[in-house]
């Protein structure tokens, strides 16, 4: 079925194409008010081009830009100058315009990507306001004039294609609609690489990303400039088409918002979706203006506009992309079931009982990767603290290699701050951090995590818009040459925590012990020398826990060193040959299990001393 | 030239008291949901357009518009949270809910041109008493209504202040915005608590509208450019916090009068969004926000 629907997804596609490609020539030919027609075609795909690109670091990374104009007037003002002062083609202006866009992204992504969501929106306005406003206040940098507000205007010349000029309508539209093709391709290759892999991800936990090996900031940026480049694209093409460029045409805030709300619309992250965004939206807006008086209402599709992004939010919150294709694929299902009959029955899937694991110890075969280092990790007088708060204070721990190391304490007493410490989400503010023979202070999650060290949440952070075996995939990939070895290496991992029934599912979709073999799976395929876990085995009802149980056995039977946090004593004195107590911030114990566990002390701080007396 | 740009700073304060109140609307709906809402400017304008045509119809005097709409925009804002918010939260309640700034951005590209349909592109203006009325203060002029806009924000932020601190409403906004997890477990509706911080935030507006209506114009689009130096001050003041919103009001306005005496107005833009990025770089919680894990 699968392959089916692709086919069926292929041949639309084509033919939607194709339908594109014909109509100019068509409108030309039936319609009488025909330059209408084909404007409103060029508006179309000028847009949908635009929201192609700003979705690939918008919706594909959910880093939502509400600047992006910003490279659009940079790409039109770039080719504009360069035609205006050198004679150079806006052809080639348009390539030199898409990379100081990119530049000018590689510079802003530097402040703008240390910040999240909302804030990362708030920046990206900042960013393109100050060009909007510098832009009208310049009238000239370094003798190139640029006429502040009132803008420049590109001398018509005819026909002229080296000039990128044309007196008829269709040839635009040809321009634009080759433009918008290639950006088409590039989003589709994107997506489907494995960069795409990794802004999906980001786009649903960036630290998990980091976490498992990847450099989030490098990711980002480069599908920041790939976005830059193609807006700046289209901006020379704007300027070609009107012939007249100001800033505040160019770089307007209403413009980028336009690009968000056709991508929003179409779907975020769909590599189709903003085209079908901008296909809705710049007609409906066409027909709103013309019904509500022309030209007297500037905004008057902005009403649609605004309306549409709050019910789509509200009702649609991955686009109407999904829906629209699986509505095609149905209706020619339907019409494919008329000519030819039924279609063959797809078999059920198969749902195998809760878990089976593998047979055979070192399934994974990770014992070679994590004998790699004989050398242990070790935190020695680790302190950090929270503004007022002790966060951890002169910890001292080693965990050897091939070890099991329990961290027990109650809530608050710092064992979360050590994961955090351990894997570089935090940074100490005393003392030293070794593992495999170097010191890891100050080095950032991604690298750790390629040292050899992975984690797993205390509140499990699937990617949950992706299916299972994609998130096992955005860990396998930092260590795969392509994409189809860490798809097979994820479904080991997957098979290996149990959870080879699931591969296909959305990860939403799954249980909180799924959940929790899921993120197994995922820290397992970075090939771990040394796996912290953060109570694996909390929330678990009592049918699972045995399993889960015998799942950290066999992670220990590779080889691989464990740092674990867990509250159940008896689980844990059961796994762990050491345990470590901490309270308050502070080590109180370190020994053996059994030891540990029958101190009075830790009793007495664990169970409370009434307890202990019994 | 020192006198001038005194003046300058002096004018630029007293608007200052209208930036300071939007802010502190922005900053309720943050520190409390930890949601920009986009559509806090809108919410001005459509405050000032009530304000304005309570003159135009009934001659009320704009410093009394309040009387009506404070509560028309309490629960304004109450229906926007129940109807269009509160379903998305429930929705992400795992990550930040970014799709309220989507829905908000939504609200407000809606209201500000069904504004524009209806109120037309024209410029505004309500002429009462205070609108050109000056006082000598010194050699320096003083705009009597700018002065008021700066009184209602220091009586506005005053009383916010108490209500959040000595009342068990406020406390327990403050509360949910603190943790809300904790809130809940003590027995607080958490949703209940977000339907009165965004009324309430929205009842501000009434306020500013009031302070801001005879000496400004109203237009549909007014509430663009008040926004976006809300932004500034809320990132600049510390989110969350009431006194670093009325004083980067104040700021925001001082700096705006100043360079606009010294060269363009213009400038100050780029200033202050210069001034904004670097905040958001480099002390992300404000001159006076708390840090926050």
């Amino acid at each position: 079925m699968r392959i089916e629907e692709r086919r069926i997804a292929i041949v639309l596609g084509l033919s939607v194409a194709l339908l594109f490609a014909l109509f100019p020539p068509a409108a030309r030919a039936l319609l009488s008010d025909h330059a209408y027609w084909i404007q409103i075609y060029i508006w179309i795909l000028f847009f949908a081009m635009c929201a192609t690109a700003w979705n690939i670091i918008g919706g594909f990374a959910g880093q939502y830009s509400f600047g992006h104009a910003a490279f659009l007037g940079i790409g039109a003002y770039t080719s504009t100058l360069l035609y205006l002062n050198l004679g150079i083609s806006p052809w080639l202006g348009m390539i030199a315009g898409g990379i100081v866009a990119a530049l000018a992204g590689a510079v802003i992504s530097y402040p703008c990507f240390r910040l999240r969501g909302a804030f990362f929106s708030l920046a990206t306005i900042a960013f393109a306001e100050m060009l909007r406003v510098g832009g009208e206040l310049t009238d000239s940098v370094f003798g190139i004039l640029i006429n502040g507000a009132r803008g420049l205007v590109i001398p018509p010349v005819g026909d002229n294609l080296s000039a990128l000029q044309f007196r008829d309508k269709e040839s635009y539209a040809y321009v634009i609609y080759g433009l918008l093709l290639l950006t088409l391709a590039v989003a589709f290759a994107v997506k489907h690489s494995r960069l795409g892999y990794y802004l999906a991800a980001i786009g649903d936990d960036e630290d998990a990303v980091k976490s498992l090996g990847t450099d989030t900031a490098r990711v980002k940026l480069v599908a920041l400039l790939v976005s830059a480049f193609f807006t700046a694209l289209a901006g020379s093409f704007y300027a070609q088409s009107v012939l007249f460029i100001t800033p505040t045409r160019t770089v307007s805030l209403d413009l980028s918002v336009q690009m968000v709300i056709m991508a929003v619309l179409g779907g975020l992250g769909s590599v189709f979706g903003p085209l079908l965004g901008a296909i809705i939206l710049v007609p409906v807006g066409e027909l709103t203006r013309a019904a509500l008086g022309g030209s007297t209402i500037q905004g008057a599709h902005l009403i649609v506009y605004g309306a549409l992004l709050m019910l789509v939010v509200r009702f649609v919150p991955r686009g109407i992309e999904g829906p629209v294709r699986q509505g095609c694929c149905r209706l020619v299902g339907l019409i494919a079931h008329a000519l030819h009959g039924p279609a063959p029955l797809r078999p059920a899937a198969v749902n195998a009982p809760i878990m089976q694991l593998p047979e055979g110890r070192g399934a994974l075969g990770l014992r070679a990767a994590a004998a790699g280092g004989a050398q242990p990790l070790s935190l020695s007088n680790v302190t950090l603290s929270f503004g007022g708060a002790v966060g951890v204070k002169q910890v001292t721990i080693e965990v050897r290699p091939g070890e099991v190391v329990g961290l027990i304490g109650p809530n608050g007493s710092g064992k979360t701050t050590i994961f955090n410490l351990v894997t570089g989400f935090l940074a100490p503010q005393s003392g030293s951090i070794h593992f495999a023979g170097r010191s890891i202070v100050g080095l950032p999650p991604h690298r750790i995590n390629l040292l050899g060290i992975a984690r797993t949440f205390q509140i499990v952070r699937p990617f949950i818009s992706m299916t299972v075996t994609e998130n096992v995939m955005v860990a396998a990939l930092p260590r795969c040459a392509t994409l189809s070895t860490a798809r097979t290496e994820a479904q080991r991992c997957l098979a290996f925590v149990g959870l080879s029934h699931r591969l296909d599912t959305i990860a939403d979709g799954l249980s909180t012990g799924e959940r929790k073999r899921l993120e197994l799976a995922r820290s397992l395929a970075t090939r771990p020398r040394l796996l912290l876990m953060d109570e694996v085995m909390g929330g678990l009802d009592q049918r699972s826990l045995p399993g889960m149980v015998e799942l950290v056995r066999r992670i220990r039977l590779e080889g691989i060193s464990l740092l674990i946090i867990e509250h159940n004593l008896k689980v844990i004195t059961d796994v762990a040959e050491r345990l470590v107590m901490l309270h308050l911030g502070e080590k109180i114990q370190d020994g053996p299990p059994i030891d540990v566990v029958s101190n009075p002390t830790v009793i007495d701080i664990y169970v409370g001393g009434t307890a202990a007396l019994r | 030239m020192t006198e001038l740009l005194i003046q300058g700073a002096l004018s630029g304060l007293l608007i200052g008291g209208v930036y300071g109140l939007i802010a502190l609307g922005l900053n309720l709906v943050f520190g409390t949901m930890r949601v920009i809402n986009f559509a806090q400017g809108t919410l001005l304008m459509l405050a000032m357009f009530m304000a304005y045509w309570l003159h135009v119809l009934t001659g009320l005097h704009p410093y009394l518009s309040p009387l009506v709409t404070v509560p028309v925009l309490f629960g304004l804002g109450y229906a926007i949270q129940v109807m269009l918010i509160t379903p998305l939260l429930a929705r992400e309640k795992a990550r930040e809910p970014m799709s309220v700034l989507l829905m908000t951005l939504g609200l407000a590209i809606l209201l500000e041109n069904l504004a524009l349909m209806l109120f037309r592109a024209d410029y505004k203006t309500v002429q009462v008493g205070e609108t050109n009325a000056v006082w000598f203060l010194g050699d320096y002029i003083v705009s009597v209504s700018r002065f008021w806009a700066l009184v209602a924000l220091l009586a506005t932020v005053t009383a916010l202040w108490a209500f959040l601190h000595h009342t068990d409403l406020g406390r327990a906004i403050r509360a949910v915005g603190q943790d809300r997890q904790v809130a809940r477990l003590l027995g607080i509706n958490d949703r209940v608590i977000y339907n009165y911080a965004f009324g309430i935030s929205t009842a501000l507006m009434g306020i500013a509208a009031a302070a801001l209506v005879p000496f400004y114009y109203t237009h549909p689009a007014v509430g663009t450019s008040f926004l976006l130096k809300a932004f500034v001050i809320v990132i600049l003041g510390g989110l969350g916090s009431m006194p670093g919103a009325a004083l980067g009001g104040l700021a925001v306005g001082a700096i705006e009068g100043v360079i606009g005496i010294w060269t363009q107005a213009a400038v100050a833009q780029i200033l202050l969004f210069a001034v904004f990025v670097g905040m958001l770089f480099f002390r992300p919680a404000g001159l006076l926000g708390v840090e926050r894990k």
